[in-house]
C-alpha cells in the first residue's frame, strides 16, 4: 500500500504543483487512473462487506453520506469536473451513484441487524411481518401518490435540463467523445477490450441468462425472504462485485474518465483531444514469441512469430497456441482444479452440470476484470487472435 | 300376481374398453362402435317396455363387463304368472337350449346367450353403420349439466328422432357417451364452408397486418439509413495533387462523400484510398496531424498513417478501396475492398488495383 501511495506521490507532478488544492486535485486524478480505480473500489467492497456491521449503523452511514456529498460538491468547483456534472446526460449518474449507495446501505443494514438477531437467538426483522394492505384504498392512494410525484418530477427535469435533437449524422463533425447513453456507458468500456462479438452479444446474454439462470444453479434456501450476510457471504459478494464494480463502476469510469479519443483523463483534468496517449498494443503471441525469446536470448529460442505452418499445423494456431493453452486453462482446466480444492464443497452440492453453468458463468465474469488490468497495465490485446475466424479473445 | 324386478333403465358408465362382450350377450340393447372407439345403448333401449322383457341378459352382461361400466336401474313389476314364468323360465332356460321352443320371444332371448342354438328369424338385425336416425338425433342435440339434450328443432327429422326428442333428458343415458360420439362424429363430417374461407381470409389478413407488415418495416429500420449511391467511383482530381502530399500525409477532402468516405494517403512510393469506417464497431476515426495517427472517438482504436490498427480494440487495420489512374485523374472505386486480417498481415495491399505507384 505505502509503495502504491509513494508512487502516486511521485507521479505527481512537482511544477504543476502550485497550492494545496492543486496537488489534493493531481492526487485524485493520479488515484483515478484505472488501474488504481477498479481495484481501490473493489477494495473499499471488499472492506465495506467485511464492516458491514460497523459502517451500516446510522450514524456511521450518515457521516459517510456527509462526507461524500462534501466532497463530491467540492469537486463541483473544479471547472472540469462541473462541465462533465452539469452536462444534462450525466445527470442521471450522480443519481445512480447516491441510489446504489443508499440502497446497498439499506440491504446491508437490514442484513447486519438480522445476523445480529440470528447470533441472539432472537426473531429476524422479516418475521411476522404482515406485508399485505388493502388495495383500496392503501395501494390505490400509494399508488397515484406516486404517480403524481413521479410525474411532476419528470415535468420539472424535462423543463430545466435540455435533451434537444441534434442535427443529423455528418462523419466530417463526429462528437469526441462519441459515448452511449449513460446507462450503456459499462457496456461501451467493455467494447474497449473486447472485440464486438464479445462485448455487445455473448457478455449482455450472458448477464441475462445468467441472471435467469441462477435460481437454478443456487437452490440454497437460506436467504430467501429475509436479509443476511452472513449464511451467504459468497454468492452475495460475487453478485456486488458484478453489479457493483463491473457494472456501476465502470459508468462512472465512462462517464468522468473518459475523454476525447476514448483517452483517460482524471475527474479534474482538462479535456485535451490532442493530448498524447501511447498505446501500442501487444498480443499474447507477441510476448511469448518475440518479447520472452528476445528478454531471455538463448541460442535456441529465436525471437519472430511463425509464419509457416508446422506439424500440419497452420501458422496462425501455430502463431496463437500459447493464447489457447492460456484460454483452454482458465476455462477448462482450472474449473477441474477448482472442483478439487477451493470449491470442493460447492460442487458436491451443486453437481457437474450445474457447475459446469456456474463456471461457464463465472469465468466470463472475471475474464472481464483479467482482460482490463492487463489492458492498463501491459496493453495487452488478445489472448487468441484469429482474425480469419473473427476468434479474437 | 307375482312381482319381479325388471330393468328399467340402462347406461354405460365412463372407462368402457370397446370389448363386445355386451353386444355378444345381449345385440338389442348394447351397440359397439369400433370406428368410434365406444359403446352405446341403442335408441330403442332407452324405453322402459323395450329394456323389461330384456332384464335378464341386460343384467347378464353388466356382469360379464370386464371393467363393470354398464350400470342399470330395476323396479318391482307385478305381472301375469305367464310373463314371470317367462321371464324366470328365460333364467333356467339358459343352459338349455330344450325349452328354448316355448315362446319365440324367450327362444330368441336364450339364442343370443347360448352360440348354440341355431339362428332364429326372430333375432334381432346388428347393424355396423349409425343409425341415420341416431346421427341426426346426435346432430341436433348437446350436453348441458352432464346430460344430453335436444338442442335444436328436430321439424323435418324421422320419426324415431321425433320419438327421442320427446323424451325427457332424464330419460336419456347420463353417461357422457353420446357426448362422445357427438365429437368425434361431427368434424369428420363437416365440410369446408363459406364461412370457413372467409374466416381463414379474415386471420390470414390479420396475421399479414400484425406479423408481415411489421417484419418488413424492422427489415426497413434494420437497413442503413443511407441513400445508396448509384456509382461508386468518385472522381478525385489531378494524380499531381497527391504527389504533392508527404508520405504519410492524409487528404481529408473525401472523407464527407456518401455514402462511404475514404481519406488518400500518400505511402513512401504509393497513393491509397483508405475507407473512413472504423474496423472494430463502425464509428468514424479522426486524422490527428499533430499525433499523426487516426483516433476512433467511440472506443478509442487508433491507426497508423498507413491505416495499421496498433491501439485500441479495432482487430483489422483500415479498409482500402480500388484507387486507379483516368489518364491523369485519380479514380477511388468503392465496389471493390482489400481487407488485411491483421497488422502484419497486409499482402493484400500490394495488389496494383490497391494503390497507384508514384
Amino acid at each position: 500500500m505505502m509503495t502504491t501511495f509513494a508512487h502516486i506521490l511521485a507521479s505527481v507532478d512537482p511544477a504543476q504543483q502550485g497550492s494545496a488544492i492543486d496537488r489534493i486535485k493531481s492526487f485524485v486524478d493520479a488515484l483515478c487512473a484505472p488501474y488504481y480505480f477498479v481495484p481501490l473500489t473493489t477494495l473499499l467492497l471488499v472492506i465495506a462487506l467485511v464492516s458491514y456491521k460497523q459502517w451500516t449503523r446510522p450514524k456511521a452511514a450518515l457521516l459517510v453520506f456527509v462526507a461524500f456529498t462534501v466532497f463530491y460538491g467540492a469537486s463541483m468547483l473544479d471547472e472540469d469536473f462541473f462541465k462533465i456534472i452539469k452536462k444534462p446526460d450525466n445527470v442521471p449518474i450522480t443519481m445512480m451513484i447516491y441510489f446504489t449507495g443508499f440502497c446497498t446501505w439499506l440491504g446491508f443494514r437490514q442484513a447486519a441487524v438480522n445476523d445480529d438477531r440470528m447470533k441472539r437467538g432472537e426473531p429476524l426483522i422479516e418475521s411476522g411481518a404482515d406485508d399485505k394492505v388493502l388495495v383500496w384504498p392503501d395501494l390505490v392512494y400509494t399508488e397515484l401518490i406516486a404517480l403524481v410525484l413521479c410525474t411532476a418530477f419528470l415535468v420539472v427535469w424535462a423543463i430545466l435540463l435540455k435533451a434537444p435533437l441534434e442535427p443529423p449524422a455528418n462523419p466530417t463533425n463526429i462528437p469526441n467523445p462519441s459515448k452511449a447513453p449513460w446507462y450503456f456507458l459499462g457496456l461501451q468500456e467493455l467494447l474497449v477490450y473486447f472485440d464486438p462479438w464479445i462485448a455487445g452479444v455473448l457478455l449482455p446474454g450472458l448477464i441475462i441468462v445468467g441472471l435467469i439462470a441462477l435460481p437454478y444453479i443456487d437452490k440454497n434456501p437460506r436467504g430467501n425472504g429475509y436479509y443476511t450476510l452472513k449464511e451467504r457471504p459468497l454468492v452475495i459478494s460475487v453478485f456486488m462485485f458484478g453489479f457493483v464494480i463491473m457494472w456501476c463502476v465502470l459508468i462512472v469510469l465512462g462517464t468522468f474518465l473518459r475523454g476525447p479519443n476514448w483517452n483517460l483523463f482524471g475527474p479534474y483534468e482538462t479535456w485535451d483531444p490532442h493530448r498524447p496517449a501511447a498505446l501500442l498494443n501487444i498480443n499474447v503471441s507477441d510476448v511469448f514469441w518475440v518479447v520472452l525469446p528476445e528478454k531471455l536470448n538463448v541460442a535456441w529460442w529465436k525471437p519472430g512469430l511463425p509464419s509457416e505452418a508446422s506439424f500440419g499445423i497452420p501458422a496462425f494456431l501455430v502463431r496463437e497456441a500459447p493464447g489457447i493453452v492460456l484460454l483452454g486453462g482458465y476455462f477448462f482446466a482450472l474449473p477441474v482444479f477448482l472442483a478439487k480444492t477451493v470449491f470442493r464443497k460447492i460442487y458436491t452440492q451443486i453437481g457437474l452440470i450445474r457447475y459446469a453453468v456456474f463456471w461457464l458463468l463465472l469465468s466470463w465474469m472475471f475474464i472481464v476484470p483479467i482482460k482490463m488490468v492487463l489492458r492498463w497495465l501491459f496493453n495487452m490485446k488478445y489472448f487468441v487472435a484469429i482474425t480469419e475466424w473473427f476468434l479474437n479473445v | 300376481m307375482p312381482t319381479v324386478e325388471m330393468v328399467t333403465k340402462v347406461w354405460i358408465a365412463p372407462g368402457c374398453i370397446v370389448c363386445d362382450a355386451c353386444e355378444t350377450t345381449c345385440p338389442e340393447v348394447f351397440h359397439v362402435q369400433h370406428e368410434n372407439e365406444t359403446c352405446i345403448i341403442r335408441p330403442e333401449a332407452l324405453d322402459v317396455e323395450f329394456t323389461k322383457p330384456l332384464t335378464k341378459t341386460i343384467i347378464e352382461a353388466a356382469q360379464e363387463c370386464p371393467v363393470d361400466v354398464i350400470k342399470y336401474e330395476v323396479a318391482k313389476f307385478d305381472v301375469s304368472d305367464e310373463v314371470a314364468a317367462k321371464i324366470a323360465g328365460g333364467a333356467t332356460a339358459a343352459p338349455a337350449p330344450a325349452t328354448a321352443g316355448e315362446a319365440p320371444a324367450a327362444a330368441a332371448h336364450a339364442a343370443t346367450s347360448t352360440k348354440a342354438a341355431p339362428a332364429k328369424p326372430a333375432e334381432p338385425p346388428k347393424p355396423k353403420v349409425m343409425d341415420p336416425a341416431i346421427q341426426a338425433l346426435l346432430a341436433a342435440t348437446t350436453v348441458r349439466g352432464g346430460h344430453v339434450v335436444i338442442d335444436r328443432g328436430v321439424a323435418g327429422m324421422p320419426d324415431s328422432v321425433k320419438h327421442l326428442a320427446k323424451l325427457s333428458p332424464d330419460q336419456l343415458p347420463p353417461d357422457g357417451k353420446f357426448q362422445r360420439v357427438l365429437e368425434k362424429a361431427k368434424p369428420s363430417s363437416e365440410e369446408p364452408t363459406r364461412r370457413d374461407l372467409l374466416l381463414g381470409a379474415g386471420w390470414t389478413a390479420l396475421a399479414m397486418g400484425f406479423g408481415v407488415g411489421p417484419l418488413l418495416a424492422f427489415n426497413r429500420f434494420m437497413a442503413p439509413n443511407v441513400l445508396e449511391q448509384e456509382d461508386p467511383k468518385v472522381r478525385c482530381g489531378p494524380l499531381s495533387k497527391y504527389t504533392s502530399l508527404a508520405p504519410g500525409d492524409v487528404n481529408e477532402d473525401f472523407k464527407p462523400v456518401k455514402p462511404s468516405g475514404f481519406w488518400i494517403i500518400r505511402e513512401e512510393e504509393r497513393i491509397s484510398a483508405l475507407s473512413i469506417i472504423c474496423t472494430h464497431l463502425g464509428c468514424i476515426p479522426s486524422w490527428l496531424p499533430n499525433d499523426r495517427k487516426f483516433k476512433c472517438p467511440c472506443h478509442g482504436s487508433g491507426f497508423k498513417p498507413n491505416g495499421t490498427n496498433f491501439e485500441g480494440p479495432a482487430p483489422r487495420p483500415l479498409e482500402r478501396f480500388k484507387i486507379y489512374l483516368d489518364g491523369d485523374q485519380v479514380i477511388v472505386d468503392r465496389s471493390k475492398k482489400f481487407l488485411a486480417m491483421g497488422p502484419n498481415d497486409t499482402a493484400v495491399w500490394n495488389d496494383p488495383d490497391a494503390s497507384i505507384p508514384v
